[in-house]
């Protein structure tokens, strides 16, 4: 079904469609619903062709570079088809003058290659666009604490990407290719160390990751539904490709995502601000992304539409950002439901997709992983109960605070979460595993409200550690972690 | 060591100093142009790599010529990565224009550009 046309078609399209909204802005909405469309069909298909019918596009010959679409990639392309749908239709009553609809299609394009692309040239093209697109979507509308947040974005993964670049010039010198095939067959060294930091800096994770939190918060909302549920994962998708290939890589990559997993639960559960604990959670989250290339997809996918329908709830006129006093203030029913139906889907609760994902990513883990998974499992349903238990604000309040596109794609995003995880219960109800996710969302619940009433749990401390000093001094302290793991066998 | 040898490590030099600057300048302005000089520092790795032991432009001299001539293909230039270095270039280029674009806005808040003075608003 997915022939080389289509494919060359799919690719190009996103980048010929955005000139076309360029020149004629009455059009560009439309322009990206119908790219958006495209590209979840030619998601869907490579899911549903399975690991056997993945597509590969062979461009220009032997020297030339080499696309595939497995079903790894589309989970990833139908999760950015969505999600640039979703905060299109939020974003819908703006004026379409902006060049808000031609940055989503050149991110789209730039994403669709990132997520098929097997050579480490062709992906660090492609993350500089995703991270250009980003960077300019995220001055779309400017003050001058996001335009040093943007700056420093950009600034930290360019540095990184440059790295990137010096592991994939060691890879051409000793092996003449720069597929992701040949750097899994290369003895473990410094090109792998290079590589890895560029692509775990792009992905946010761990302490390389320490860029997001701020920058995800600083964001329009809107935008943040974006960086948070799709553009981080342009970086991960190369990871979990080198997993696949490289067991010795998939160990150390499962000891960082333990790493940032963990880090992103406990900065999440000590922040004081919404979006902050967003952001937080989702550095916790990709970090279990990567623990498993077979499970990863789905897991990206569910948290993604999750993620991408919290931040938009949050870009609304809610009474205060701020969590202190989160259980004093009325929200409205709309409100509620969405922040229910999103939070319990990444908390793993059934009959959510996040459910049917985290027990995929369960099965395919060794036992003491899945045993660290089930405490993390309870740490994230304990940074998301705190954002439970608000009281209902009587349905005639004055203003609405939802737009009607933003609840729209809430909506939706609440809507595919849930029909998707009952299409997998279908298949069969775990009645074991259900309970267990029961219970975790039983002890979770327990513990944050065990954690409320202790001193410690009020206390707010300062932010440190997140200057572009640090962040750069992160990038120095991961990449002298890796090489020394090369040194001494971890792998 | 072979000469070509001490280049590399000359390269590596100039890549890790522009990442020291980059770390320790307090001037947003010399942060940016200390993370070009790293970025021309890896043009100029894969530019050595390309070169493998000759230093010819395999463009300029037709391989058949060369052959004829008594020189061997390795000893010219190899493309991929002079092509794959463009790219990368033309990269750079455009993400240190969108970074000065936003350091002259950032300007106004800050004329002295200290890193410290952005960091600590909020």
């Amino acid at each position: 079904m997915l022939t080389s046309p289509l494919l060359t078609v799919w690719l190009l399209l996103p980048y010929l469609l955005g000139f076309v909204a360029a020149m004629v802005p009455l059009l560009s909405r439309l322009l990206v619903l119908g790219c958006c469309l495209l590209s979840g069909f030619v998601g869907a298909a490579a899911l549903l062709a399975g690991p056997q019918g993945a597509a590969q596009l062979n461009l220009l010959g032997s020297t030339g570079v080499t696309l595939r679409l497995d079903p790894l990639a589309g989970w990833f392309v139908l999760l950015a088809a969505l999600l640039i749908a979703a905060v299109l239709v939020a974003c819908w009553q703006r004026s379409p003058a902006t060049p808000m609809p031609l940055l989503l299609l050149v991110l789209q394009g730039g994403l669709n290659t990132a997520f098929a692309a097997t050579d480490l040239i062709s992906i660090y093209v492609t993350l500089e666009v995703v991270g250009i697109s980003a960077f300019l979507l995220m001055l779309s509308d400017p003050s001058a604490s996001r335009l040093w947040v943007a700056l420093r974005y950009l600034l930290v993964s360019n540095t990184a990407m440059t790295l990137y670049l010096i592991g994939a010039g060691l890879l051409y010198a000793q092996s003449g290719s720069f597929s992701l095939n040949a750097l899994a067959r290369l003895p473990l060294g410094a090109a792998q160390a290079f590589v890895l930091l560029g692509l775990l800096t792009k992905a946010g994770v761990f302490i390389s990751g320490l860029w997001l939190p701020r920058t995800h918060a600083e964001a329009p909302a809107e935008i943040s539904a974006l960086l948070s549920g799709v553009v981080v994962t342009a970086g991960a998708v190369p990871l979990l490709r080198l997993a696949q290939l490289d067991p010795r890589l998939l160990v150390v990559l499962q000891l960082v995502g333990l790493g940032s997993a963990l880090l992103g639960v406990l900065a999440a559960l000590r922040a004081t601000d919404l979006k902050r604990l967003l952001a937080w959670s989702t550095l916790s989250q990709m970090g279990l992304v990567l623990l498993s290339p077979v499970a990863g997809g789905a897991m990206a996918f569910s948290h993604g539409l999750a993620k991408g329908g919290l931040f938009l709830l949050a870009g609304g006129r809610l009474p205060s950002r701020q969590l202190a006093g989160w259980r004093e203030r009325p929200l409205p029913l709309g409100l509620q439901l969405g922040l229910y139906g999103a939070s319990l889907s990444i908390a793993g609760v059934p009959p959510m997709l996040g459910f049917a994902a985290k027990k995929g990513l369960q099965e395919t883990l060794p036992p003491p992983l899945a045993a660290a998974l089930v405490l993390l499992s309870v740490g994230t349903v304990m940074v998301y109960a705190r954002l439970w238990g608000a009281p209902l604000a009587p349905a005639s309040a004055a203003e609405p605070m939802l737009t009607s596109g933003v609840r729209f794609s809430v909506s939706a995003l609440v809507v595919v979460l849930l029909l998707v995880g009952c299409g997998q219960l279908a298949q069969g109800i775990p009645v074991q595993a259900m309970l267990s996710s029961f219970a975790v969302l039983a002890a979770g619940v327990l513990l944050q409200q065990a954690l409320q009433r202790l001193p410690v749990g009020s206390v707010t401390p300062p932010v440190h550690g997140e200057t572009l000093q640090h962040l750069l001094g992160n990038l120095v302290l991961l990449g002298s972690g890796l090489l020394l793991a090369f040194q001494f066998g971890v792998g | 060591m072979a000469p070509i040898r001490l280049l590399e490590l000359l390269i590596l030099l100039s890549a890790l100093a522009g990442f020291t600057g980059l770390l320790l300048r307090r001037n947003l302005f010399l942060k940016v142009l200390a993370m070009d000089v790293m970025g021309s520092a890896v043009v100029a790795l894969f530019v050595l790599f390309a070169a493998r032991s000759g230093l010819r432009s395999p463009l300029l001299v037709g391989l058949s010529a060369a052959s004829s001539s008594g020189v061997v293909p390795t000893d010219l230039a190899d493309p991929v990565p002079q092509a794959v270095i463009l790219t990368a270039i033309v990269i750079g280029l455009s993400i240190q224009a969108l970074l000065l674009v936003v350091v002259t806005q950032l300007a106004r808040v800050d004329p002295s550009l200290d890193v410290s003075s952005f960091e600590h608003r909020n």
